[in-house]
């Protein structure tokens, strides 16, 4: 079915315009990976001894096996965690809410490698608490391997989780639970047969991101895996490793991490195909009444995750203002490691605000047409788009920005070394949020509005521009916010494409931390979290305004 | 075998008493239809019954079980929803089959009792659909399917038409009233339109700001209203206010645009100030020369506007000092329509309902 | 016609901005009085340096920094259109792998760095010598129970107790591994105690989680280099560097100056800077790097770092390890693989 006044000429522009972005900034460069990983060692004939080499490792076995188990149980902790919070935050009376809900989305601020430094200070062998524990008697070794990894995938990463189900939530028209009720089935029977049923897509949506974020990060596990082999930090290695990998095996790793991410992307696609489920609520429901006993476990348990996940955080943010004697840290307060870092890092920040910046500009130029077709129109191109759209959730920083710097280095298009690279490389890493974001909202807005537009006279492509775009404003801004702010944070693909010229923050503390300088790595982190914390509270206050998710 | 017994129940949110001290029976079996404006509490007493709002004061039974106490899943009172309220997540079939599983109903009779209960909706071959696959009239069958297998105490209808269109809402108030007879169950039907309260139901409460303001047979309610906002809020009416200016027996005179009305409203003296109601339909304009109905009386008005509707004409109609009323006329001679000016109208004064002035 | 007007604006204004874009992808060619330098060494010696270039010569620094593997493959990947001058903080091995992409210069202090140390062709140059040292925490082993050699590092109560890097990712552990080969006679025998130290360490995915884990008492024995040791220590962390009895190696890094990069005369410069005596001793006060030249006077220089000449050293065939790379790599990599 095609809505009258939805020309093909708009729609199918966007389309393949679209398309043609992608498939010369994502698929192409993948396709070199690709290619890599299937060649022989001359370089001339096709082979799947690669794979097969690879696979017969018991390393890469057990690398593989690792990845997918930490990942798999990061991602059901996170949910454990992220739907009982969402529900708190929605439907329970929990005092400080709206500062709460703040905080809950810091965590995606901190490069999830500098939380991991932080941590490794708190609850390494070594560290304060693990010593502290242990002097009152408890039997805490350390945060390294699987468990540690999980809890900081956990307590970094629950926002994707908390973020949609709490919309989703909100979106549960009080009706049903009370027709369940009102049927017979008791309180957690309806939570059970009908509430989590209904916000199972959202939760599905953020635990897919929360599970493509773990497969496909390398900075964490880089510290706290230590030996143990994981997936991404072996392919990582493979790639840039300094004594030179293997570019056959690093492209086998490469498509590994894409083949494995993208299932779990298909196998949520199949889910959600089967599932339409909006009830579309007018109002949100309204607060539970619970007994005072819950009530306290609520406001603990609510209160108590995003203050565990503020530890990394606040963590940061006191380490930059202690005194550091070269790469070791002291107990005297000081600001030495914020003059050492501005004396070179105003390049670095700039540089951060304004990749940041145009990347959620260039998402915003793609993403909202990309959503906007997606949402409106239904054709074979449109579905195919529709895939290939959401495909740079499967594809790890690294793996594209290698993929980038093969492609673009020579040739008819030469990117390499600016700036343009970057912001390309962020676009389409973020290009699902925009996506997401803008269709999320448009889901809300009534087409006829566009075909009144359009019945008055107006094209549709100026329709889109006059009166769809400003429709559509709090999702869009939603989408171009968090791209800003996740840009700020990207460590994986900026390590492989950035120039002298363009260093940015993150880059600044993986170096810092690379060698002897923790302090200043510590004051660069606590500079990006100012400067972020900003759109962040705007991300906010419109999701707030608007119960819309922007994940 | 279920009465509903509403004793002395209270609800106020914040400053505003939504309940206000109301006390009502609904006899077993009978089709009871709690009307008003929106705003009036109908709604928040509906959900007294079924559990979802709680009472301040005041109690609730069914039959001798007292149920205001007991949480929403343990009172058996089946409720269809304004918006029908399907589970999205289950198929039609499983939507109906909600209630039975709740109740631990074996499985091999939940299946024959959901099939009766499709069938009863005539929803027979969309056991296996998903309610985005239904119409809105059709999930409303699903609600009322859902509600009737469960073989509820009673039965619970929050505006479950308002959000079908017109000729739809229609038939399916005949259905549910059917149903209900049918099953002899007992039901508690909200609704602010006034012409479905009158089609379906065997009692009425008009309710006013937390209050009932009259309770009786849709006739009786429609003939006889207890007050103004009764006769105004049940179909169209002429409110018109004058003074007692004479009479002889139970007839008064009652002066209004500069003319006198002959009414009976006991109890009323000389010089006191009376709100009565004519309803349209019992004005009608006499052609010249024509004799008035036997009975009826006479007053001189003028012709405003007509509007011609087929069986139907309305009229709009001034009396002296800018009182206006409105007639409906059924099947009036043709000719009349065009015709405008003076006209001699006559109204049947046993129809008036006058109320003492507050 | 206003609003179409202002939506084509819209357009041509992205348009541009792409278009420059493309344009400064290769800006640093066109700027003056810049270098680019591709940096494997931290940021902190980085920082020192170039600060101190820059205020000398006016040559304003564009640092690239990275690990050395990603260095390299940029600059190969990029050896069509060098985007880089200068590529320094590299191992001897990897200079010499990648000789070919460099423009040869005869610096002006190549005569104080002793012939081992840099290229005869003038390709490149030592600058900075690590020596693969023992880091000993002190507050978690008592000064003088650690071990003194790397054989002692084979005793089983070192278990799960040694940081070590994973060759994989440092050009320096594989020097260390092929050393211990070649030590312990380079047989199959001498493999097999290779093997037997892998599963004695953690073996970490970066070399600076070594130096700083045992700096800050995660592990309380390390594999790592010798400046490390002597800036934590200097700086109060419980330190000890250790030189083996069995004897080391000196890895050497250097420098190069990129065939065709944007600024060969600033890139010249920058060489000469680098390896000045006094330019040495200020890294040495502040980063202790062991220089390639070797008239400085350490007993005048803090930290009181033993001279060369005084330091046991191994024989170590580095031109071999260096050509037998591949398969010694896969070699390793089975050990590390197997002893996880």
């Amino acid at each position: 079915m095609r809505r009258p006044g939805f020309s093909p000429s708009f729609s199918g522009a966007v389309t393949v315009l679209a398309l043609g972005f992608l498939a010369l900034f994502l698929l192409y460069p993948l396709f070199g990976i690709f290619e890599a990983s299937v060649l022989d060692p001359s370089g001339a004939h096709f082979t799947a001894n690669n794979y097969l080499r690879v696979l017969a490792r018991p390393f890469y076995q057990r690398a593989l096996g690792n990845s997918l188990a930490i990942g798999a149980a990061a991602t059901v902790v996170t949910t454990m965690v992220g739907v009982p919070l969402a529900f708190c935050l929605a439907r329970l009376a929990i005092p400080g809410k709206p500062l709460l809900l703040a905080l809950a989305t810091l965590p995606l601020v901190l490069p999830s490698f500098v939380s991991a430094y932080a941590l490794v200070l708190l609850f390494g062998r070594a560290g304060i608490v693990t010593q502290a524990l242990r002097a009152i008697g408890v039997p805490f070794d350390s945060l390294y391997g699987a468990p540690g990894l999980v809890a900081v995938y956990t307590l970094t990463l629950f926002p994707y989780v908390v973020l949609p189900t709490l919309a989703a939530f909100k979106a549960v028209d009080v009706s049903v639970e009370e027709a369940g009720q009102n049927l017979g089935a008791s309180r957690w029977r309806v939570w059970r047969t009908v509430i989590l049923p209904i916000v199972m897509p959202a939760v599905l949506a953020g635990a897919l991101l929360v599970f493509m974020d773990t497969l496909e990060n390398f900075g964490v596990p880089f510290v706290l895996a230590e030996d143990m082999p994981v997936l991404a930090v072996e392919a990582w290695k493979q790639f840039v490793g300094e004594t030179g990998g293997n570019p056959a095996t690093a492209g086998v790793l490469g498509v590994l991490l894409i083949i494995c991410t993208t299932l779990a992307l298909l196998v949520q696609r199949h889910y959600l195909a089967r599932r339409r489920f909006a009830t579309g609520a007018r109002t949100a429901p309204p607060l539970l009444a619970i007994g005072p006993r819950w009530r306290v476990a609520a406001i603990a348990f609510s209160w108590g995750v995003v203050a565990l996940a503020l530890v990394p955080f606040c963590a940061v943010v006191v380490i930059s203002f202690m005194r550091f004697r070269g790469p070791v840290i002291t107990t005297e307060l000081g600001l030495g490691n914020f003059i050492q870092l501005f004396a070179r890092a105003p390049g670095p920040l700039a540089n951060t605000l304004i990749l940041a910046g145009a990347a959620a500009f260039g998402g915003v130029l793609l993403g909202v047409p990309i959503g906007y077709v997606l949402t409106r129109t239904r054709t074979r191109l449109a579905a195919l788009l529709d895939i290939v759209a959401m495909m740079p959730f499967a594809v790890a920083g690294t793996v594209l920005g290698i993929g980038l710097v093969i492609a673009f280095n020579a040739g008819f298009l030469v990117l390499t070394g600016g700036w343009l690279i970057l912001v390309i490389a962020y676009v389409v890493r973020k290009l699902p949020f925009n996506v997401r974001a803008s269709s999320a909202i448009l889901h809300q807005i009534d087409p006829s509005l566009e075909e009144a537009s359009i019945n008055l006279g107006v094209s549709p492509s100026l329709t889109f521009v006059k009166l769809t775009v400003p429709l559509m404003l709090g999702g869009i801004v939603g989408g171009a916010v968090l791209t800003f702010v996740t840009v700020a944070s990207e460590l994986s693909a900026t390590v492989i494409l950035y120039s002298g010229k363009w260093s940015t923050m993150t880059i600044v503390m993986f170096q810092a931390l690379e060698g002897t300088g923790a302090g200043v790595a510590s004051a660069a982190a606590t500079v990006l979290i100012v400067v972020t914390i900003l759109p962040l509270a705007l991300i906010n206050r419109l999701l707030r305004r608007q119960g819309a998710s922007l994940l | 075998m279920t009465a509903i017994r509403i004793a002395g129940v209270s609800r106020a949110f914040g400053a505003v008493a939504a309940v206000d001290d109301i006390a009502l029976d609904v006899a077993n079996g009978e089709f009871f239809t709690l009307l008003g404006p929106s705003g009036c509490g109908k709604t928040t007493l509906l959900r007294m019954i079924a559990g979802f709002c709680d009472l301040d004061r005041g109690a609730i039974h069914f039959g001798d079980r007292r149920i205001d106490m007991l949480p929403p899943h343990r009172r058996n009172a089946g409720m269809v929803f304004q918006n029908y309220a399907i589970f999205p997540n289950l198929t039609v079939a499983d939507n109906v089959a909600y209630g039975l599983r709740a109740r631990r109903v074996a499985a091999k009779d939940i299946t024959a009792r959901v099939a009766r209960a499709l069938a009863l909706v005539h929803l027979d071959a969309h056991g296996e659909r998903w309610p985005y696959q239904l119409s809105g009239g059709q999930l409303q069958r699903v609600a009322i399917a859902r509600c009737l297998v469960i073989e509820p105490a009673v039965l619970l209808l929050d505006e479950p038409l308002s959000n079908l269109d017109a000729q739809l809402r229609v038939e399916m108030r005949g259905e549910i009233r059917q149903l209900q007879q049918s099953l002899k169950i007992t039901a508690l039907y909200v609704t602010h339109d006034q012409e479905e309260a009158l089609a379906i139901s065997d009692r009425i409460a008009v309710m006013r700001a937390g209050k009932l303001e009259q309770v009786g047979a849709p006739e009786e309610i429609y003939r006889h209203p207890a007050s103004p906002f009764v006769a105004e809020f049940m179909g169209t009416t002429n409110l018109l206010h004058g003074a007692v200016t004479g009479g002889a027996g139970a007839w008064l005179r009652v002066a209004v645009g500069g003319q006198d009305f002959h009414l009976a409203a006991p109890g009323a003296r000389m010089g006191d100030t009376l709100s009565f109601s004519l309803r349209p339909e019992i004005l009608r304009p006499v052609a010249p020369g024509a004799a008035a109905p036997e009975g009826w009386a006479l007053v001189a008005a003028r012709l405003e506007h007509v509007e011609f509707l087929g069986a139907l004409t309305r009229m709009e109609m001034s009396l002296g000092e800018g009182t206006r009323l409105r007639v409906a006329a059924l099947d009036l001679p043709s000719g009349w329509v065009r015709q405008s000016g003076a006209v001699a109208l006559a109204y049947d004064p046993a129809r008036i309902t006058a109320f003492r002035a507050r | 016609m206003r609003n179409l007007g202002r939506s084509s604006l819209v357009c041509a204004v992205v348009a541009a901005t792409l278009l420059l874009g493309v344009a400064t992808a290769g800006e640093a060619r066109a700027a003056d009085k810049s270098v680019v330098i591709y940096s494997a060494n931290e940021s902190v010696l980085d920082e020192l340096v170039f600060t101190a270039f820059t205020k000398e010569s006016g040559i304003a620094v564009q640092p690239v920094e990275g690990g050395s593997g990603v260095l390299v493959k940029r600059m190969s990947s990029e050896k069509e259109r060098p985007q880089g001058d200068i590529i320094w903080g590299i191992s001897r091995s990897l200079l010499q792998s990648n000789a070919a992409l460099f423009a040869p210069y005869h610096s002006k202090n190549v005569d104080a760095i002793p012939v081992e140390y840099r290229d005869p062709g003038d390709l490149w140059i030592g600058n900075n010598l690590h020596l693969l040292v023992l880091l000993q925490n002190t507050k978690l082993v008592p000064e003088g129970q650690g071990p003194k050699s790397w054989d002692d590092l084979l005793d089983p109560k070192w278990k799960g107790k040694i940081a070590f890097t994973d060759p994989a990712n440092s050009g320096s552990a594989y020097t260390n591994v092929t050393l211990l080969a070649q030590l312990w006679g380079n047989d199959d025998a001498a493999w097999e105690k290779v093997t037997k130290l892998f599963a004695n360490m953690k073996v970490l995915n970066k070399s600076s989680l070594v130096f700083s884990g045992v700096g800050n008492g995660e592990y309380p024995l390390g594999i790592s280099l010798e400046y490390a040791g002597y800036i934590w220590a200097s700086n109060g962390a419980p330190i000890k560097t250790v030189y083996p009895s069995d004897g080391t190696v000196v890895a050497m890094e250097g420098v190069g100056i990129i065939k065709g990069g944007p600024n060969p005369e600033s890139a010249k410069v920058f060489v000469d800077f680098i390896n000045r005596k006094d330019t040495r001793e200020m890294i040495f006060a502040k980063t202790f790097r062991r220089p390639a030249r070797q008239d400085l006077d350490f007993t005048k220089l803090p930290g009181n770092m033993p001279a060369l000449s005084t330091i046991k050293l191994a024989t170590y065939d580095e031109e071999s390890w260096t050509a037998k790379r591949p398969a010694t790599m896969a070699k390793i990599q089975e050990i590390v693989e197997k002893t996880r």
